[in-house]
């Protein structure tokens, strides 16, 4: 079931600058959808207004069922947001930020102490619940936002490069979080600099670029349509160590085995690395850097 | 309400800044006190009362600021039931909650002092909360305007004293020059103070600026009310 349409979709700002052209796409149900794109190529001016904050100039744009534009009152209560750049207030603690939240969004006194437990247990945030947020690490207050977004239990959960600041370990918690928030269902898109984040996480990935969509469908999609493959690294012969590595692009595996045999006959170490997104990021966005630099 | 109590929640939990910022405008009356006499002091508290009542208005500017640029707390609560009036009221009353404290602090006094009757009271609390209303509608124009913290937290403390310690608040219209009386007749607080002034005897105008004095007020927070309607979004445009 399509939980996100958007058609031909346009945002100018008032100032003149054209944040967005003619994008177009839908998120099903239960889909973990990853909005890539460079530094003001539109990915937050995009989520905002499917988060009913901004409005569009061009196009149009539904979330569950009901347009962004003219029936945003039926979309909200469903929704929630990790707005980009978000800081909790620092003289509060996060149990403060997260209870608060759950009464401002309807829920009883009661109800909002047993959600408040339950996601900051979640979010290992517990044990910190009576500091205060300027007593947090940047990544325990960076999951304090991602919690009072939580508290919602929200059917379309829009998030704005929420793990930015986070550890290794903080980053994973948060994506077992939203993996396992659409398992029951609900609908996440996201926007992340992180492409190992979005090749991990998405279903689909919707790459924009100068506002425009550069590239639509699957990671796998991504790295095929672009013909990025693997790719292999052979170290220097030995007694040679000044020389760079040689990096090759097979095309066949003919090409593999015969680099594979010239590596045991030189006695080079060969390493075989994997297509990743990056490598088709790069080849996408690249391509118009290029163009822009002509 | 659980939008301004989250507001003043950092306030509430502190209760020694929740004091200090509580007895802000109140600090001129002590000097007043001991260097004027009792009916001096007893005008400057009036004064005092229309001024936390301005204040907590002007300073809406900052929650305004802050729960959309800093904290982008407005964000998450557009996306949610929360309605833009009550998220408004909310950020609003918050101010309010701060005031209180002082507010009842004076009051007693001014009680204690003889001088009060309950109308007078009552039409005190009038023209401050009228005032109030003005200057959230400009703390809400001004918070939604300012794009940086350090404007943020300039602005609203630079108009305070112009409309606070510069106009005849604390002290008689009388006491200015009669060139910058007309002047000062020009400042929302002037007309607040006058007006809580002559409600508790303290000065005598006659009927038509009482009047004037009311429509000025009402004009005031109706001009405020839309300009901040142009200016503070909801859903930005």
């Amino acid at each position: 079931m399509e939980v996100v349409r958007v058609e031909g979709l346009g945002k100018t700002y008032p100032g003149g600058t054209k944040a967005l052209e003619g994008v177009s796409f839908s998120i099903d149900r239960g889909e973990i959808f990853c909005l890539l794109g460079r530094n003001g190529a539109g990915k937050t001016t995009l989520l905002r207004i499917l988060a009913t904050q901004l409005k569009p100039t061009v196009g149009r744009a539904s979330v569950l069922g009901h347009d962004v534009l003219t029936d945003p009152r039926a979309i909200r209560p469903h929704i929630a947001v990790v707005p980009q750049e978000a800081r909790p207030q620092m003289l509060l603690s996060p149990y403060d930020h997260i209870f608060y939240m759950c009464l401002i969004r309807g829920r009883s006194r009661a109800d909002a102490k047993e959600r408040t437990r339950k996601v900051m247990d979640d979010l290992g945030l517990w044990e910190h619940r009576d500091k205060l947020a300027a007593d947090l690490s940047g990544g325990l207050r960076q999951r304090l936002i991602i919690a009072m977004a939580m508290v919602a239990d929200p059917e379309v959960l829009f998030l704005d490069e929420p793990t930015i600041g986070l550890d290794p370990l903080g980053r994973r918690s948060v994506w077992a979080m939203l993996r396992g928030l659409t398992k029951k269902g609900a609908t996440i898109l996201l926007t992340t600099h992180y492409l190992d984040e979005a090749e991990v996480l998405a279903d689909h990935l919707l790459i924009v670029d100068k506002g425009r969509t550069a590239f639509l469908g699957t990671v796998e999609e991504a790295k095929g349509d672009t013909g990025v493959g693997m790719r292999v690294i052979m170290e220097p012969a030995a007694g040679n160590g000044s020389a760079a590595p040689e990096v090759l692009e097979p095309k066949s595996s003919e090409e593999i085995l015969a680099i594979v045999e010239r590596g045991l006959r030189e006695k080079r170490k060969v390493t075989f690395k994997p297509a990743s997104l990056e490598d088709a990021f790069i080849k996408i966005v690249g391509g118009s850097i290029e163009v822009e630099n002509t | 309400m659980y939008i301004g109590l989250f507001d003043a929640l950092p306030l509430l939990r502190d209760p020694m800044l929740l004091v200090v910022i509580s007895l802000f405008s109140f600090l001129p009356v002590i000097f007043i006190f001991v260097f004027a006499d009792q009916a001096s002091a007893v005008q400057s508290l009036i004064g005092a009362i229309v001024l936390t009542f301005s204040f907590t208005g002007l300073f809406a500017s900052q929650s305004v600021f802050f729960n959309k640029q800093w904290f982008r707390f407005q964000d998450m609560f557009v996306a949610s039931k929360v309605s833009p009036a009550s998220y408004a009221l909310g950020l609003s009353l918050s101010g309010l909650v701060v005031a209180l404290p002082g507010v009842v602090v004076a009051l007693v006094l001014l009680v204690l002092s003889g001088t009060s009757s309950a109308t007078g009271v009552v039409l005190l609390l009038g023209t401050s909360i009228l005032l109030w209303i003005g200057l959230v509608f400009v703390g809400f124009a001004i918070g939604a305007t300012t794009k940086n913290a350090r404007r943020a937290n300039s602005i609203p403390q630079v108009l305070s004293i112009a409309l606070g310690f510069l106009p005849p608040v604390y002290y008689p219209l009388s006491r200015l020059p009669a060139i910058a009386q007309p002047i000062a007749m020009l400042i929302p607080t002037t007309h607040a103070a006058q007006l809580a002034k002559y409600y508790f005897g303290l000065i005598s105008i006659p009927a038509s600026e009482v009047a004037i004095g009311w429509a000025y007020l009402i004009g005031f927070a109706a001009l405020m009310g839309f300009i901040a309607s142009r200016r503070a979004h909801w859903v930005d445009p």
